[in-house]
């Protein structure tokens, strides 16, 4: 074997791993260590110029194997292997250690997260001087398609694949297509009606040949991986039992959305108490039916609408809901034109107006003679019923911020901008598809800017508010975005998966069979004759659990042999 | 000075170790005791690499795998959790204290239960002091 000449990268990532680790101490211990032929940091290993130091230093310097510490193997490791590649070298001739989520963002101390960082660099070198050059393996990508959730999301990704000739599974869990947007009246800021906007991309929906729309119906298990997906498909058959299918797909995009915050939550409004104290939703519903009253069916001579009801708020939602300030000026007109006359008050925190067309819209709402309070977060307005003497129904109580003066004003009714939340299920959905959620319930992209679709799940897409609260524009890039990814990878036909999967060494094999039951894909055939194991690698997906097994240790799993494991371990404890 | 125990972690790719990059991600601290090691399933870890681990200079071995059920690989898990009272027994016969090595599912959205995990462990074997099975071990295999 050619002498070992290994490079080993230290990324800075800004400084996201340099002002915890020490970055230089770990370069300098990393270039004493055996085999180490070079030892450099950078600022972001991950640009392209730092791509380029790696393909430079292995054409000059003649670097067999390759460390990068740097970020998780799950975020960066394909865009070095390409590099290595890229300069001739066998990519699995590359290992990644991870000391940005699992190191720098951790911990606190600089001196015990540069020790961790020593050490799993030190685990990374030994690992990779163990390392041997593999082929990748090449598979069919089906190019049928799951997508989960009947919104604006789920169908623009819809339309646009079945467009391109993709056979979509379109999987809705109510009985009608919409989500959210089905109850909305107009939009915001240029007051289209959603209804147009929908009634145009179900009905392509609905007579796509290429879409098979399953309302009722929900996804009850999803097995595979990327490219050969198998998803199990239940839909509600009324008193009969559900009928349930299986389908192949390639990629899954999730658009399951989101649900209102519940405003009972928040008793100062007295919300579920006082009549007429409405959500946004309730309003909608009251405009798409064609009129504004109050539940004693006057026209209201009051408005008032409250923002940021469970957003932006520790004790609920801490984020922000995005499309509720422009939604409040949007009410603001459509009082206007349902009550000529009407007075609208508009509660507010902070006026969030960052779109395309929201400060325009701002201004002109501003100029329908709209009055505008701001309170203070946590400093809720108090709603109570006015006395009879008053001309109004309810008399609210705030601490306007502007003036430093508490205001009260009258109001007949009362609009509560309800912020979204994560749905109910999200977890069970997350756990469906392998997919993670945060802490608010809001599922989890593969890189916040540069990949904001994709998850870590490859194969499984996300769009729409199910990734974070959005507008409709927002919503329908991402959906555009995911099928575009997606389209991108049919187009190629054969997609290219890991090279990693289990061998057996003939020589070894006892033919004892052990390991022919434990495997769930089947992988495993006796050949009778010569009394041995044979691994078929196509279907083998590389668990390792046949190699644990192996009394004999007969059995290899490429890239994850013993002695590459063993040599992590001592690494790890240097 | 406060003993720093040394602890192995054996993470599944598929749900344990995405687990801890959410822990990363969402910038929960925990205790830097425990180094990682990624296998592809709980099911590939041979229990040689917990005797490796502990014979190697570990004060304590982390196997975290996804939850039953949730295996990847269908039932890869199923296969860890059925070993590893063998291999229990087996540490046990060496003198080996039962909070040296764990087993424990994290999915991959429960960072801060992978934090949870490692800053009681790393306080549990911290409790218990420097393991004795290098030397043990040393001895056992002088004598053979």
């Amino acid at each position: 074997m050619e002498d070992l000449k290994i490079g080993v990268y230290v990324c800075n990532c800004g400084t996201n791993i340099a002002k915890v680790v020490d970055c230089d101490a770990t370069i300098e211990s990393a270039s004493r260590l055996p085999g180490v032929a070079i030892a450099r940091p950078y600022k972001y290993m991950c640009s392209n110029p730092g791509q380029e130091m790696i393909v430079a230093d292995i054409r000059e310097h003649g670097l067999n194997r390759v460390v990068v510490a740097a970020c998780s193997p799950r975020m960066h490791e394909p865009t070095f292997r390409k590099a290595l590649q890229q300069a001739g070298v066998n990519p699995y001739f590359l290992e990644m250690a991870n000391i940005r989520e699992q190191c720098s963002w951790v911990h606190e101390d600089g001196a015990v997260a540069t020790e961790k960082a020593k050490a799993l660099v030190k685990a990374a070198v030994l690992r990779v001087a163990r390392h041997e050059p593999l082929e990748r393996r090449s598979v069919d990508m089906c190019p049928d398609l799951l997508v989960i959730g009947g919104g604006i999301a789920g169908m623009t990704a819809a339309l646009d694949l079945a467009d391109a000739g993709s056979k979509i599974y379109l999987v809705e869990r109510a009985d009608h297509l919409g989500g959210n947007l089905a109850r909305v009246d107009l939009t915001a800021p240029y007051l289209d009606s959603a209804r147009d906007m929908l009634t145009d991309r179900m009905t392509r929906v609905v007579e796509h040949p290429n879409i098979s729309l399953l309302l009722n119906s929900e996804v009850e298990r999803l097995e595979g991986f990327v490219g050969n997906f198998q998803a199990t498909i239940a839909t509600k058959a009324g008193n009969a039992a559900d009928q349930v299918a299986t389908v192949d797909v390639g990629s899954v995009v999730v658009c399951t959305g989101y649900k209102e915050f519940d405003a009972s939550r928040i008793t100062h409004y007295g919300y579920g108490k006082l009549p007429n104290v409405i959500t946004s939703f309730e309003f909608e519903k009251m405009l798409r039916e064609g009129g504004v009253e109050t539940k004693e069916g006057k026209a209201p001579q009051y408005v008032a609408i409250i923002h940021c009801v469970g957003s932006r708020n520790l004790e609920f939602h801490a984020y922000c809901s995005r499309v509720c300030c422009m939604t409040a000026l949007k009410y603001a007109h459509e009082v206007k034109s349902a009550v000529p006359g009407a007075y609208v008050s508009d509660i507010y925190i902070d006026m969030h107006a960052f779109g395309k067309g929201h400060e325009d819209f701002y201004r002109r709402s501003s100029e329908v003679k709209t009055l505008f309070l701001m309170y203070a977060k946590d400093d809720y307005p108090v709603i109570r019923k006015a006395d009879a003497k008053d001309d109004c129904e309810m008399l609210i109580e705030v601490n306007e911020s502007l003036s430093g003066e508490t205001i009260e004003i009258p109001a007949d009714m009362v609009i509560l901008m309800v912020g979204m939340e994560a749905r109910d299920d999200w977890a069970e959905v997350a756990h469906l598809v392998n997919i993670s959620g945060d802490k608010d319930g809001w599922f989890i992209e593969s890189h916040p800017k540069l990949d904001p679709v994709a998850t870590t799940t490859d194969g499984i897409y996300i769009a729409g508010a199910c990734q974070a609260p959005k507008d409709i524009p927002d919503s329908v890039a991402q959906a555009r975005a995911a099928a575009a990814r997606i389209l991108g990878r049919i187009a190629k036909g054969k997609l290219e998966i890991d090279a990693v999967f289990a061998e057996v060494d003939e020589d070894k094999c006892s033919g004892c069979r052990m390991c022919n039951e434990l495997c769930p894909y089947t992988a495993i055939e006796f050949d009778a004759e010569k009394k041995r194991s044979h691994i078929i690698s196509a279907l083998c997906k590389a668990c390792g659990a046949c190699v644990a097994a192996c009394p004999s240790g007969a059995i290899a799993a490429r890239h994850f042999t013993d002695a590459q494991i063993f040599a992590e371990i001592e690494g790890v404890l240097a | 000075m406060t003993f720093e125990p040394k602890i192995v972690g054996f993470l599944c790719n598929w749900c344990s170790y995405t687990g801890a990059d959410l822990a990363g991600t969402s910038r929960i601290h925990y205790a830097a005791n425990v180094r990682i090691i990624r296998v592809m399933c709980s099911a590939r870890i041979d229990p040689t690499f917990v005797l490796k681990a502990l014979h190697d200079g570990a004060d304590g071995v982390l196997i975290c795998g996804c939850h039953p059920g949730d295996c990847h690989y269908s039932e890869g898990n199923y296969k860890m959790m059925r070993r590893y009272p063998l291999l229990k027994a087996l540490l046990s016969d060496y003198g080996i204290e039962k909070d040296r090595v764990r087993l424990e599912w994290v999915s991959a959205s429960e960072g801060q239960r992978f934090a949870d995990i490692v800053n009681d462990m790393t306080e549990r074997v911290r409790a218990l002091g420097p393991s004795s099975i290098k030397t043990a071990l040393a001895t056992d295999m002088a004598e053979r």
